[in-house]
């Protein structure tokens, strides 16, 4: 029988050494300037080290390699502090459409610290960032992000943000989104994507809340 | 099935898991499909809760894919006699990881010409202690045909067979928790590895630094095999999607310059 050999040598390429200490002065300096290697490891490295949220959102704007970006978001959703959320929802107001989304999949990583943001994004002036907002919420408890999203209904002016509003609706609202989602349509009346989602919500709501027969 | 208060993780988990391969939004969708019965359903969630065991050629379209395609493009990429080295994460109790020996001994007519290392790696050392011994019974080796069992095992009592000695050698087990950079990177950088159905269990977070630690572990064109009901592509784009006639496996992009 032909025998598989257990390798004498280790792996002659490894993956850099983790259990090296990395040295706070030389992590930021290399998120700030670094190669793509150095500016690499430094994101990984970045937990834990004090001011590390501030370095890594002002590298992320600038980094031009997309796997060490996101390595940096990935940082910003391990340090999980009011500091990390902070650096992390200007960036929803972001002109590049990637930084905007990696911002959105980060903060939604950290539910809790979000929620007390969710309401003041939900009324932000940009709508862009409305919108992102009724994802942040989906994430939130059930019954306070339905009341969140249905006080936006009642007085959104932009049907994009709308229809995101009702697309989450549809997962987490309850009977009295009904009213608030007839209102919408009412309001919305022609606009036909919108007209039809709010119908496919409604009826998923009232399918999932009317009693269910004993088998 | 009847199954007590202290089993409630075990269902919730594999309710969870029936509910990512039916791509369904909430357990409310979920449950209205099971109670039409779409799609066969009832019996996917039978199975989900009778199969609670890894066995032998586990979705083994993807071992085929590894000797038909992936090693071809890692010997074309490292030359003729380089070593191949393969890494299963989390191994469990070393199904997966002889279950790799076998088949390339089987399957791949290369097997003589390259230095092979295969590492195995759990975060739960009762189970790496098991796989060391590698003595299974029926139901592990039940997709085994006769004549393989015969070749490779041992038998050992009524319901129990030992796998040889000589594939025992050939696995390196290792203790890894693969959220830990720390124990991944000492392990090295990997043509293969097998990371399947335990991402499916992790937190957001979780999964990005995992996908971040197995990259590390890559060769950069090397390859990772999820589960069937996982998809790489909504956890990181750190790795390319490449289809093959069997399997869709992810690979590190060959020319990064970064970790």
């Amino acid at each position: 029988m032909p025998l598989i050999r257990k390798s004498a040598t280790p792996a002659a390429a490894s993956p850099p050494d983790a259990a090296k200490v990395p040295d706070a002065a030389n992590v930021l300096e290399a998120l700030a300037s670094g190669t793509e290697e150095e500016r690499w490891e430094a994101a990984r490295a970045a937990p834990g080290i004090p001011g590390a949220a501030k370095a890594l959102a002002d590298a992320a704007k600038r980094e031009t390699s997309p796997g060490v970006r996101e390595a940096m978001f990935t940082a910003l959703t391990r340090i999980a502090s009011p500091e990390s959320v902070e650096q992390l929802v200007p960036l929803l107001r972001s002109d590049d459409a990637w930084l905007r989304t990696a911002a959105l999949d980060s903060l939604r990583a950290m539910k809790s610290l979000v929620g007390p943001y969710v309401p003041n994004l939900l009324h932000d002036a940009n709508s862009d960032v409305r919108l992102l907002a009724c994802e942040l919420a989906r994430e939130q408890p059930g019954k306070e992000s339905a009341a969140l999203l249905c006080e936006l209904l009642e007085t959104e002016q932009e049907p994009n943000v709308c229809a995101s509003a009702v697309e989450v609706l549809a997962e987490i609202g309850g009977p009295e989104a009904l009213p608030v989602l007839a209102r919408c349509e009412e309001r919305f009346r022609g606009v036909s994507f919108l007209e039809f989602a709010i119908r496919i919500t409604a009826d998923r709501i009232r399918a999932s809340s009317s009693p269910k027969p004993r088998a | 099935m009847s199954f007590s208060d202290a089993k409630r993780y075990y269902v919730e988990r594999r309710i969870a898991e029936r509910m990512v391969a039916t791509a369904a939004l909430s357990f409310a969708s979920y449950f209205a499909r099971l109670r039409m019965d779409l799609d066969g359903e009832v019996e996917h969630f039978v199975n989900a809760f009778t199969v609670n065991e890894t066995y032998f050629y586990r979705e083994d379209h993807q071992l085929r894919c590894l000797t038909t395609n992936l090693l071809a493009e890692r010997v074309a990429a490292k030359g003729p006699s380089a070593a191949i080295r393969i890494w299963s994460v989390p191994c469990s109790t070393g199904e997966e990881p002889y279950s790799i020996a076998i088949w390339l001994l089987e399957n791949w007519p290369l097997v003589d010409r390259h230095e092979i290392e295969i590492v195995a790696s759990d975060i739960d050392t009762a189970v790496l202690e098991k796989a060391r011994e590698g003595l299974f019974g029926k139901r592990a080796l039940m997709r085994l045909p006769t004549e393989i069992v015969a070749k490779y095992f041992t038998p050992e009592g009524p319901d129990a067979w030992r796998i040889l000695a000589d594939l025992r050698d050939s696995v390196r087990f290792t203790q890894v928790n693969i959220v830990k950079p720390e124990e991944t990177r000492p392990n090295g950088r990997f043509d293969v590895v097998f990371c399947r159905n335990v991402l499916i269990y992790f937190d957001d977070a979780s999964r990005r630094i995992a996908a971040e630690n197995l990259y590390e572990n890559l060769e950069p064109g090397g390859f990772i095999c999820l589960g069937h009901t996982e998809s790489m592509s909504r956890i990181s784009p750190l790795f390319e999607v490449r289809r093959f006639a069997d399997a869709i496996v992810y690979r590190r992009p060959p020319g990064e310059r970064h970790g």
